[in-house]
C-alpha cells in the first residue's frame, strides 16, 4: 500500500461506530433563525436607523430623523452588527452642503437608467476620533453630472489608515432610491477582496484611491451579493496570493 | 412537518456522520468537529428551498470546510475521548495508532492545507473541484497535496508508530 492510499485508509478507518450526535431539531431551529434574519435584513428592518444614519443626503432632503439619535455601522470583519455610536458632523449638519469628494471619484459601472453607482472618500469629523477624518460614500453620479450621496460609512473607533478592512456599508433596498451595494474599503496592498457568504465565495471588484494607494475602495457586484444579504466573512490576499 | 421539513431531515441524518468525521480531520476535536456540523447543516437549512434540488451535500460540505478554515486557528492536537474509532483494523491499539499517525500528520499542517487534504483525499474530489470549493487555485491544491505526501513519507507507517511507541 502506498502513501496516499495509506492516508486515504487511515481517514477512513478512523471513522466514528456511534451515532453522530447531532441534533436536528436544534439545527433546523438555528436554521429558521438564521434564515428570518437574513429576510429582515433584505426588508430594511434590521438596519432601519443604520440605513437612515447614513444616508445623509436622501436624510437631509426628508428632514430626517434627530441626529443625535443616528447611528453608524460598525461592521467590519469579521462582520458585526451596527452599534450605535457617535456620528460624524458630515451627518448632524442640515445647513451645510455635502462634502466635496477628496481624489478621485471611483465609477462602478453598475447603472441605474441614467445614473451611475460611484464611490468616494469625503472629509468626516467623529467627536472624539480625531484620527478618523475619512469617510466613504456610495453615491450616484446622475445623467447632468451632479453627485449624490446615498450611503456614507466610516470609522467608529481608532484610525481611518489602520491597515485591514474598515467599516463596510450594508445598504437595505428601499422604494426612495437604488440600493448601494456592499462596500467598504481596506488599507494595505490588497490585489483581491473576497467576501463569503454561506460557504460561497465573492470576489469583490476594487479600485486604489488616487490621494493613497494604500487604501483599496471594494464592492460587491448586487447580481452576486445582494444589498442587505450580510457578508460570513471576508478576506484580502496580495499579489502572491497571501492572505493580508 | 413540510415536505422540504422531511427531507431535511432525511438529508441531515445521512450527511452528519461524513460532515462530523470531516470537521474531527480538521479539528482533533471531535466536540467541535460536532459544533461545526451542526452550523454547516443549520445554514444548509436556511437555504434549504433553494439548494434541495441540486448538490445540498456538497453546499454543507463547503460551508463545513470554509466556516472550519475561517474560525479554526488553534494547533491541532489529539483530544480524550471515550470513543473509540470504527474497528477495521485488527485490534484497538492499531486503531488508536492510526488515529494518532493520522492526526500527526494533519497537525503538520495549515488549516486551508488541511482543508484541501480532506476534500481531496477523504472526499475524493478533484483537485479542480478543490479548488473550487476553497476558491484557491488548482496548483496550490497540487502543492498541497504534494507537501502533505512529503510529511506522511516522512512520519512513517502507522504500523511503524505503533513499533516505535512500544520501544
Amino acid at each position: 500500500m502506498n502513501e496516499l492510499e495509506q492516508l486515504r485508509e487511515a481517514m477512513r478507518a478512523t471513522e466514528w461506530t456511534g451515532r453522530a450526535s447531532i441534533d436536528v431539531a436544534a439545527v433546523m431551529r438555528t436554521g429558521r433563525r438564521l434564515r428570518r434574519r437574513r429576510r429582515l435584513a433584505a426588508t430594511g428592518v434590521a438596519a432601519l436607523a443604520l440605513a437612515v444614519a447614513v444616508g445623509v443626503p436622501v436624510g437631509l432632503r426628508s428632514g430626517g430623523p434627530d441626529p443625535s439619535r443616528r447611528a453608524v455601522p460598525a461592521a467590519s470583519a469579521p462582520v458585526e452588527r451596527p452599534t450605535p455610536t457617535p456620528t460624524p458632523d458630515l451627518a448632524a449638519t442640515r445647513a451645510e452642503p455635502a462634502p466635496r469628494p477628496i481624489g478621485t471619484v471611483v465609477r462602478s459601472g453598475i447603472r441605474y437608467g441614467a445614473d451611475e453607482r460611484v464611490f468616494y472618500l469625503v472629509p468626516v469629523d467623529v467627536p472624539d476620533l480625531p484620527q478618523v477624518t475619512i469617510g466613504l460614500v456610495a453615491g450616484r453620479r446622475t445623467a447632468t453630472g451632479e453627485l449624490v450621496s446615498d450611503y456614507l460609512v466610516n470609522d467608529v473607533s481608532g484610525r481611518d489608515r489602520r491597515p485591514g478592512f474598515h467599516e463596510i456599508g450594508y445598504d437595505e433596498p428601499g422604494p426612495s432610491r437604488p440600493a448601494a451595494p456592499t462596500f467598504g474599503y481596506f488599507v494595505g496592498p490588497a490585489e483581491q477582496i473576497i467576501g463569503t457568504v454561506d460557504g460561497r465565495e465573492i470576489v469583490a471588484r476594487q479600485a486604489r484611491w488616487s490621494e493613497d494607494a494604500q487604501v483599496v475602495i471594494f464592492w460587491f457586484d448586487p447580481k452576486a451579493l445582494p444589498p442587505g444579504v450580510r457578508l460570513d466573512g471576508i478576506i484580502a490576499r496580495d499579489a502572491h496570493g497571501r492572505r493580508l | 412537518m413540510a415536505r422540504g421539513d422531511a427531507e431535511f431531515v432525511e438529508f441531515a441524518r445521512a450527511a452528519s456522520r461524513r460532515l462530523v468525521h470531516a470537521a474531527y480531520l480538521m479539528t482533533g476535536d471531535h466536540h467541535q468537529a460536532e459544533d461545526a456540523a451542526q452550523t454547516a447543516l443549520a445554514r444548509t437549512y436556511a437555504s434549504w428551498s433553494r439548494i434541495r434540488e441540486g448538490d445540498a451535500y456538497g453546499y454543507a460540505r463547503s460551508v463545513l470546510v470554509n466556516h472550519l478554515v475561517d474560525r479554526w486557528r488553534r494547533p491541532i492536537r489529539e483530544y480524550p475521548t471515550e470513543d473509540l474509532p470504527e474497528q477495521r483494523a485488527d485490534d484497538v491499539a492499531d486503531a488508536v495508532a492510526t488515529r494518532r499517525w493520522l492526526l500527526a500528520i494533519l497537525g503538520a499542517l495549515s488549516p486551508r492545507e488541511r482543508a484541501i487534504v480532506v476534500l481531496r483525499y477523504y472526499f475524493d474530489l478533484s483537485e479542480a473541484q478543490v479548488a473550487r470549493e476553497l476558491g484557491v487555485s488548482v496548483g496550490t491544491v497540487k502543492s498541497t497535496s504534494s507537501r502533505a505526501l512529503e510529511k506522511l513519507r516522512s512520519s512513517g507507517s502507522p504500523a511503524r508508530e505503533v513499533h516505535g511507541t512500544c520501544r
